[in-house]
């Protein structure tokens, strides 16, 4: 460990401040409870800019005003700020003055009206009246720069953060200032659309209401909502969030910075997707099966009644699916109920994250401070996990190495190989295209391991690299799970009995099946397992996924309706607060009943006992002693006769959530297939053509994508544009 | 007392834009005598010599050369940018510069560079110096020729590269953070400071940038001797200067001058004075950004301390000359316009209080104002004097300032009698900025799919 | 003991009074005149080309001691223009049996959108028919006041006389 920093003493309004040497001016004073406003300081977004000029200050010996963002405490400073300095106070009206010249007054328009900070600070800082009497500048507006976001150039104050979180946070380079002095405006690049999977923190970064959500647009006002504190269970990044709920709904989503996990930022699925709630095919009553009737809605004791019904007739016999969204209560009472109450041992698990990772636990923003970060999979880590993206981008910012090996990576490696990367690498003398690789990771003081694909065991290759790495304090491993909280999920059902048989094979009648979420439903593995059940118990957000098999439905509810505890990628446990209330019972109230009629007894009630913003968990167990893993793929069919291999993976912006949100539609994934630089010129197909991929009897016509860091031979596609396809396709011009 | 020419000596005589004309003139030998001396040496000599900056701040260049770490101090690499973007109203010196001598200017930038042993000079040359541009880069490339400029130069086993970067219009690119954006590729849009560019400059590497003027004058200083440059001109303000005389004067046109010579000998005695038997009302000493003097004033030397003495700066060496035709007031709606036109738009003051100074001295100009306003305008200028991020704000609100100060009573004529005293017989009439329209109107709605 | 004459005494007094005139004020055939600056049922104003002046910013909400305020605010569009502004009142509702006519709201307006008339007769048979919505509150009020002269007071005419 370094040596603590130097502390340096500063007077900030004859109050004196001890702070560690190059601590900013605005955070010194903020110490010594002394205010210093801010429009465009951010640090968050890079070094200070010095561009709005509002934290004017006076410093003895200096004849003019300061920008105290961009200067740092150094010994003996003597700071004045607005409260003790006639000049700095005068200075901070003046900017106050200039900004509003041409600020609209349409404050009980704004969205941003109650809760601006260019309104605090002008009732703080700022001129009581207005001594312009020339017009103001003006524009069209609002300008919808994307469907999710407004922009109103007439209230921007050109602060320059949406294009600095733009270009050096998100590194989408989408938001440009156009123009000049005055008539300096904010635009998306070439007028395109603002496509990006981050875009929304830029309407959180605003300081005024030049950038609205369209979503939120003209919802409440902030003397109306309620913000409940509560974490995305959206992906397994599980970032902070707010609700803020208005007359019983959720009105937004906003980023409540946890400065492990999410570093305040916020993906666009997180932020927008949460209108699924009030989707029009939303369930709300349970729905049975009843012969020559069809399904009909029945009263919840008539549902619990059925489901008793239905599972005593399976006996033993009974499967259970899970969604991986559940919360850890949830997913606890379902295994209990199946494993103590039914005696039954099957369960499909989403994800199944090998427990030797827990030797290898650090916090996400370890990512940032590492040396060398290491990619491994096939599945893109944005559409994954998104926020882990933003850490290795703010790593590589820092300098540190990043290096993706995968069929999209800087180092081009087929897919499905992720495995036998990991033990290349753990091994002592690992191939050429390696070596220099392997070399920087073993030297790296701090390393990062990230694994993105969809091998179930690479949790254990993961664990294996990081022992042979001997990963230390500061460095960390993370496997990305498939859905939000597939760890969690994995750990109680384990948890639940002795962990016997997962995976249902063979094709023997089932006596029942239990699937547990909307995102089970769309498993293909799901919907084979409930054509040879003869009892089928869903819950389900919405009619169209539930409808097909099911013989009883069961009116799910969303990670907003729900209390409980869900863990991440890290191993984190959150805790997720009811911010709106479900339409009828929770699903915990629901099994915790049935479980009681098989004479389990689960509690109904979520345990408080996980804090809002949770600490990780020490590590825990030793490094396991694990072997250089086989080097095994995930199971994927011997090439058929096609000329490409196909990557799937799993678009962000999917999913039974995402496409019940129609502003969210224009983020999700084209109709394309990605493909080779090479092969695409040897084909003679250019981005944009049609093209058509064909494995077996089955073809999908999509239109190109040239992609020239996929490896040669590598086609990649996202998943719900895949359906039928082999792992192996031939592609040709339609 | 004979104008002693230093930067012009060697094309007094002769053409000297090919390289062998100027080393038959005694060219590139500053060069092989600063290549045979130590780096540090050649900063010793700039030191000597008192040289500061043309380029309009007077930064003694040997100082702000001795504050860029050496080669073993840094892991990265040294730049020297050289500032060719002469864009200030009223001064054309540096163009000249690089028409008549381009291979002293080439020789001062090699010298340069060696000093602080940089790799590689970017010269930012002002996009519309088209015909400029073309002879430095002949001149360019008949030094890469003849093994002048590159690798290992004549044999001393320095190497250095010269790039010429063309500008795209840019006032605020003259600005020297504003230059290093504008030459990596950003918006141009000057930097705050610290960093200095001598610590983190382009690229964020250490860099030293200097005015076309300046480096030309580094061979006839190595040629000369510091010391010896230094006994020209007066204290602190040592040398020569190419004054750039232009306005209501008989001969306009650039002057070479020992500093210290008064305003009224480059006027009157070389200019010829304000033709037509009009009146002298004002001059502008240093360029357009510079608080204006009166005719009484014409007495005050031109020196850096003379000049900031009477209130104003020597600048660019940009001297305009306005006779008592001219309305004070156009003369600021101008300037304001100009500064309008040329704010980056980054920090607040600079871009709101720049199109608001242009709004009220419209206004008084109009006749439309009211009796405050002349006190709102000078608020305004106080108000971002010394807040912005750049010199640009001040660059505005000075001169505005001062015109108001020393011409109060033409401006509240205009205010008391509702409009402009000079009933369009102003020479400046006319020449007045439209209203841009690109100002009012924003851009299209950016179309977004359904 | 008694003064006999204390009980004439009294009827003297009634008598006295039987032929004046009576000031007991037959309401409701008699209404008073309410003083110009009373404050009763509420209404919402428009602009002179038929905009509703409210943009539904919700601040009378906020201002409302009682809370009986909603506000629900929609977009305007080309088609559908309701206020001058980006925003509208989709939803404007006035709890009346909540509200105690402090007359917060009338000050807390940024566009005099709401004010409060004189308008004091607001019973109704059930509760849910004092929820006054937006098109009651905009409608001219059915029932008339008779309000006193104002310039028996000195009582400036309210800012939404003067301009529309």
């Amino acid at each position: 460990m370094s040596a603590p920093p130097e502390q340096v003493t500063i007077t900030i309004d004859d109050r004196s401040v001890s702070v560690p040497k190059g601590t900013g001016l605005v955070e010194s004073a903020l110490q010594a409870g002394i205010e210093i406003p801010v429009f465009c300081y951010e640090p968050r977004l890079g070094p200070p800019l010095g561009a709005c000029r509002m934290c004017l200050v006076e410093i003895e010996g200096l004849p003019k005003l300061q920008a105290a963002c961009t200067l740092s405490a150094q010994d003996g400073m003597v700071v004045r700020t607005s409260a003790t300095s006639a000049q700095a106070a005068d200075g901070q009206e003046g900017v106050l003055e200039f900004i509003l010249l041409n600020h609209p007054l349409d404050c009980p328009d704004c969205d941003k009206g109650g809760e601006c900070p260019l309104q605090d600070l002008t009732l703080r800082y700022g001129p009581g009246t207005s001594r312009m009497v020339v017009q103001k500048r003006t524009f069209d507006k609002p300008i919808p720069i994307s469907p999710l976001i407004a922009l109103d150039r007439e209230r921007c104050i050109l602060c320059y953060r949406c294009t600095r979180f733009s270009e050096q946070v998100a590194e989408d380079g989408q938001l440009v200032a156009l123009n000049r002095g005055a008539s300096s405006i904010i635009a998306t690049f070439e007028d395109e659309p603002y496509r990006a999977h981050f875009s929304g923190n830029v309407i959180d970064l605003c300081p005024v209401g030049a950038l609205t959500s369209t979503v939120y647009r003209f919802r409440a006002r902030p003397w109306e909502i309620q913000n409940v504190p509560t974490v995305c269970a959206m992906c397994p990044v599980g970032c902070n969030v707010w609700a803020t709920t208005r007359e019983g709904k959720v009105a937004r989503v906003l980023a409540r910075n946890h400065p492990e996990v999410d570093g305040g930022w916020l993906c666009d699925k997180g932020r927008f997707a949460h209108d699924h709630l009030r989707a029009a095919d939303r369930l709300t009553e349970p729905i049975r099966r009843i012969r020559m009737r069809g399904l009909v809605a029945v009263p919840w004791e008539e549902a619990l009644d059925a489901a008793d019904e239905g599972l005593r007739a399976a006996g033993a016999s009974v499967c259970v699916a899970f969604s991986g969204g559940e919360t850890v209560e949830q997913a606890d009472a379902l295994s209990r109920l199946v494993r103590q109450g039914l005696g039954a041992d099957v369960a499909l698990l989403p994800d199944d994250p090998d427990p030797a990772l827990d030797a290898f636990r650090a916090p996400l923003a370890a990512i940032r401070s590492a040396n060398v970060c290491l990619v491994v999979g096939d599945e893109p880590v944005l559409e994954r996990a998104p926020i882990v993206d933003l850490w290795l981008r703010a790593a590589r910012r820092g300098g540190a190495e990043v290096v993706t090996v995968g069929p999209a990576g800087a180092i081009a490696a087929p897919p499905g190989s992720a495995a036998a990367i990991c033990a290349a690498l753990a091994a002592s003398s690992p191939p050429e295209e390696l070596r220099e690789l392997a070399r920087d990771l073993r030297e790296a003081d701090r390393v990062a391991l990230v694994w993105s694909g969809d091998d179930d065991t690479g949790g254990r290759h993961l664990a294996g690299l990081a022992a042979a790495l001997e990963l230390g304090e500061g460095s960390g491993a993370y496997f990305l799970p498939r859905t939000p909280n597939g760890r969690g999920v994995a750990q109680a059902w384990r948890a639940a009995g002795d962990g016997r048989g997962i995976d249902p094979s063979g094709d023997e009648a089932l006596g029942a099946l239990i699937v547990s979420g909307d995102e089970a439903l769309r498993d293909t593995r799901v919907v084979a397992l409930a054509d040879r059940a003869r009892f089928v118990l869903t819950t389900a957000m919405f009619m169209n996924e539930a409808a097909g098999q099911s013989h009883v439905i069961l009116p799910g509810t969303g990670y907003l309706e729900r209390d409980g505890t869900v863990v991440n990628l890290e191993g984190r446990s959150q805790r997720l607060r009811r911010t709106v209330e479900p339409p009828g019972w929770d699903e915990l109230a629901f099994f915790a009943q049935l479980a009681r009629r098989f004479g389990v007894d689960v509690d109904p009630w979520t345990r408080a006992g996980v804090d809002e913003l949770a600490a990780l968990p020490a590590r825990s167990g030793t490094a396991p002693v694990v072997a250089a893993p086989a080097a095994r793929g995930p199971q994927r069919a011997a090439g058929a006769g096609g000329d490409f291999e196909l990557v799937r993976y799993r678009a962000l912006f999917s999913g039974a959530a995402v496409e019940r949100v129609p502003q969210l539609a224009f983020q999700r994934p084209a109709a394309e297939v990605e493909l080779p630089g090479g092969d695409a010129s040897r084909l003679h197909i250019a981005t944009g053509e049609r093209v058509v991929l064909r494995s077996g009897e089955v073809s999908r016509e999509l239109a190109a994508r040239v992609n020239r860091r996929l490896a040669p031979g590598v086609a990649r596609v996202a998943e719900e544009h895949a359906d039928g396809l082999a792992d192996s396709v031939r592609i040709e011009k339609a | 007392m004979a104008p002693r020419h230093v930067v012009f000596e060697l094309a007094e005589s002769a053409d000297v834009t090919r390289l062998s004309d100027y080393e038959r003139a005694g060219g590139y030998e500053s060069l092989r005598k600063a290549l045979a001396m130590e780096p540090a040496q050649v900063i010793e000599e700039l030191l000597a010599s008192g040289l500061r900056g043309r380029g309009g701040a007077g930064f003694p260049m040997g100082r702000k050369a001795s504050f860029l770490p050496k080669p073993d101090q840094t892991p990265k690499p040294i730049y020297l940018a050289v500032n060719a973007d002469e864009s200030e109203p009223g001064t054309f010196k540096d163009r000249e510069i690089m028409l008549r001598v381009p291979h002293q200017v080439i020789e001062g930038i090699l010298i340069s560079s060696y000093a602080i042993q940089a790799r590689a000079a970017f010269v930012y040359i002002r996009g519309e110096y088209l015909t400029e541009y073309e002879v430095l880069r002949t001149a360019l490339e008949e030094a890469l020729d003849r093994g002048l400029v590159g690798a290992n130069i004549l044999g001393s086993g320095y190497s250095v590269t010269i790039v010429l970067h063309r500008g795209a219009g840019a006032y605020i690119c003259g600005e020297e953070t504003g230059l290093l954006e504008s030459l990596e590729g950003k918006r141009g849009q000057p930097r705050t400071k610290p960093p200095f560019p001598a610590i983190a400059g382009l690229y964020a590497a250490p860099t030293l940038i200097n005015n076309v003027e300046t480096l030309a004058t580094v061979p006839r200083i190595l040629a000369l001797g510091g010391e010896n440059y230094a006994k020209l001109g007066v204290e602190n303000s040592s040398g020569t200067r190419v004054f750039s005389l232009s306005g209501n004067v008989a001969r306009p046109g650039n002057y070479e001058l020992e500093l210290g010579m008064s305003l009224r000998d480059l006027i009157v005695g070389i200019g010829g004075g304000v033709p037509g038997g009009r009146q002298l009302k004002a001059v502008i000493p240093g360029g357009s950004s510079t608080p204006v003097l009166t005719a009484d004033e014409l007495d005050t030397r031109l020196d850096f301390d003379s000049m900031a003495r009477a209130g104003t700066m020597l600048g660019s060496g940009a001297v305009i000359v306005i006779d008592d035709r001219c309305c004070m007031v156009q003369l600021a709606l101008r300037v304001a316009q100009f500064y309008r036109h040329e704010s980056c738009g980054k920090c607040t003051p600079c871009r709101e209080g720049t199109r608001w100074m242009v709004e009220i001295i419209r206004r008084i100009e109009q006749g439309a104002a009211g009796q405050g306003e002349l006190d709102l305008l000078l608020n305004v200028c106080d108000r971002i004097l010394g807040r912005c991020l750049c010199p640009l704000g001040d660059a505005a609100a000075m001169p505005v300032a001062s015109y108001v100060a020393k011409f109060r009573s033409e401006f509240q004529r205009h205010i008391d009698e509702g409009g402009c005293p000079f009933r369009g017989t102003s020479s400046l009439e006319g020449v007045l900025a439209p209203v841009d329209e690109h100002h009012a109107r924003a851009r299209a709605r950016i179309e977004v799919p359904a | 003991m008694q003064n006999p004459f204390e009980g004439a005494k009294g009827f003297a007094v009634t008598l006295g009074q039987i032929f004046r005139k009576p000031i007991t004020q037959q309401y409701p055939e008699y209404k008073r005149p309410v003083y110009p600056r009373f404050r009763g049922r509420h209404r919402l104003h428009r602009h002179e080309n038929g905009l509703e002046k409210c943009v539904g910013c919700s601040l009378c909400a906020a201002a409302c001691p009682s809370d009986c305020i909603r506000v629900v605010a929609a977009e305007n569009s080309p088609g559908n223009r309701v206020s001058p502004g980006e925003r509208y009142a989709r939803i404007y509702e006035i709890n009346l049996s909540r509200c105690i006519f402090c007359g917060y709201c009338e000050l807390a307006c940024p566009f005099d959108a709401i004010t409060l008339g004189n308008e004091f007769e607001l019973s109704e048979y059930s509760r849910d028919d004092l929820i006054y919505t937006k098109d009651m509150l905009l409608r001219p009020p059915t029932k008339t006041m008779p309000v006193a002269d104002r310039d028996l007071y000195d009582t400036p005419d309210p800012v939404w006389k003067r301009e529309s």
